[in-house]
């Protein structure tokens, strides 16, 4: 069994061919998704694009290095980033503390704030007299759900649902005054949808890390300290140079990098 | 309902490699599930463990378990391997890596139709063959392997649909398969269920056409056998 999976192993390898690389860091392959829009998507001829995407090109541009995109299932996202078929992730992946376990991130490259949405012409405002009595949707157990029961749970009502979708479907059978979650997935799941038609945004976006964590970033393995760095200054440096901007507005009509770090 | 909005073509190119990987891990399967079934009927007892302990142990591991395992495990062992030899990053190709690891599990299975057909075969004709004064080989080819297709054929058609559909599962190791290509076009025009229905509807092919092959082997292999 043992030789039989070793014989496996070198006929593979014969197969494959030794396709090697210079291990410095002007040859990076980077891992994404593909179904993810509008930060990744497919076109109808297989080639990808998106604001993820966009976001990978201008970054190996910075660092002048040659980069090839690798699209990855999600599922095997992580995985495969430790298995060395790619040495970056940049797949909208959000910066948790299991996740950080497994692989180090750069500085977050977006964070898209929560923002609420109310029913259009209720005039309701997000403030504490504003909410008060309204029925307020979220997600169970969602750094939503987090947010509202903590800095507005004594004053509105609120309605926890297992999916995202099942609140959006509840808000449009007229039961929700208004909803808080993700800006980019309501704005492309819900508002911007038949479903949706009667919502709009109101109030700020909130992106407080202690509730909504630090945002998306690029995953890279643990032992690759150095390539953190390199992402880390070219991320900077398109911030700097107008870069993001001219993606970020490609994409969309407000800023998704969100507070600045420090 | 069924505007794929220039998406077929993607879906389609993804069948195309859907079949591939399909009909080259099911080569694969046959030439291992044959070594097996030989394996596990000779008088030799390290072979008959060996194919023991193969079958066992891949029927025993759900599929998606030993693709993860072949293809990221693999990948780190070489890697490992090569850091310790000085090599440079070698890339396990995802095509090469899912079609032997499908092959290598449906090995296991094929291993144990095959036995059963063997086993079917009456002793009497292969003893006829050997009294002929035919080499062992010589027996196996001209006489079992013959008789036996009758009796796999069933149980390889049944191996062979469950295989066809197995192939969705390389899409986790990154490969464009059909179910790859219609899930990222599915959500890239926010219409999952329409690609989806057209994946599943797409896999029907295979199978209904792979009905009417195995339908055809079967009549051409029964020859000479009354029908009960």
């Amino acid at each position: 069994m043992r030789k039989l999976i070793a014989t496996l192993f070198v006929l593979a390898l014969a197969l494959a061919g030794g396709q090697a690389d210079a291990k410095e860091w002007k040859k990076i392959r980077i891992g994404v998704e593909g179904a993810y829009p509008p930060f990744s998507s497919i076109k109808p001829d297989g080639t990808l694009e998106g604001f993820d995407i966009d976001i990978a090109w201008a970054l190996c541009k910075q660092m002048g290095a040659e980069c090839d995109l690798v699209s990855q299932d999600w599922d095997g996202m992580i995985p495969a980033l430790l298995a060395r078929k790619y040495d970056a992730i940049i797949a909208s992946m959000s910066i948790t503390p299991e996740r950080k376990e497994k692989v180090a991130f750069t500085r977050k490259y977006y964070n898209t704030p929560a923002k609420f949405a109310r029913r259009k012409g209720s005039g309701i405002e997000i403030t504490a007299a504003g909410l008060k009595g309204k029925t307020v949707a979220v997600q169970r157990a969602t750094t939503h759900d987090n947010f509202i029961t903590a800095e507005f749970g004594d004053t509105v009502k609120i309605k926890r649902y297992a999916t995202q979708d099942e609140a959006y479907l509840d808000a449009a059978a007229g039961r929700i005054d208004v909803l808080l979650a993700d800006s980019m997935a309501m704005l492309d799941g819900f508002l911007n949808t038949d479903t949706g038609k009667d919502f709009e945004f109101v109030g700020p976006g909130y992106s407080d890390p202690k509730y909504f964590g630090e945002g998306a970033g690029i995953a890279i393995r643990k032992n690759n300290a150095d390539l953190v760095e390199q992402f880390n200054a070219a991320i900077d440096a398109i911030r700097a140079d107008g870069t993001y901007k001219k993606i970020n507005d490609k994409y969309f009509d407000f800023d998704v990098y969100g507070e600045p770090t420090s | 309902m069924f505007d794929l909005q220039g998406y077929g073509e993607l879906v389609l190119k993804g069948f195309g490699l859907t079949v591939a990987v399909a009909l080259l891990s099911l080569a694969i399967s046959t030439l291992l599930g044959m070594i097996g079934a030989v394996a596990k009927l000779s008088k030799s007892r390290v072979a008959r463990t060996i194919a023991g302990v193969y079958t066992t142990i891949i029927r025993g591991v759900p599929d998606l378990v030993l693709m993860l395992l072949i293809f990221f495990g693999g990948q780190m062992l070489v890697n490992d391997i090569g850091d310790w030899m000085g090599w440079e990053y070698i890339d396990i190709s995802p095509f090469i890596a899912g079609t032997l690891t499908i092959g290598f599990i449906f090995g296991a299975y094929m291993t144990e139709t095959f036995r059963g057909a063997i086993l079917a075969v009456p002793r009497g004709e292969i003893e006829a063959g050997h009294a002929y004064g035919m080499t062992g080989p010589q027996t196996f080819f001209r006489i079992t392997l013959p008789a036996m297709v009758r009796h796999a054929l069933p149980s390889f058609g049944n191996n062979w649909l469950v295989l066809a559909k197995t192939t969705a599962l390389v899409s986790v190791i990154g490969l464009h398969d059909m179910v790859y290509n219609a899930g990222a076009a599915g959500f890239t025009v926010k219409k999952p269920f329409t690609f989806y229905l057209l994946a599943a509807g797409l896999f029907l092919v295979i199978t209904a056409t792979s009905d009417i092959a195995l339908r055809w082997t079967n009549k051409r292999y029964s020859s000479g056998v009354r029908k009960a």
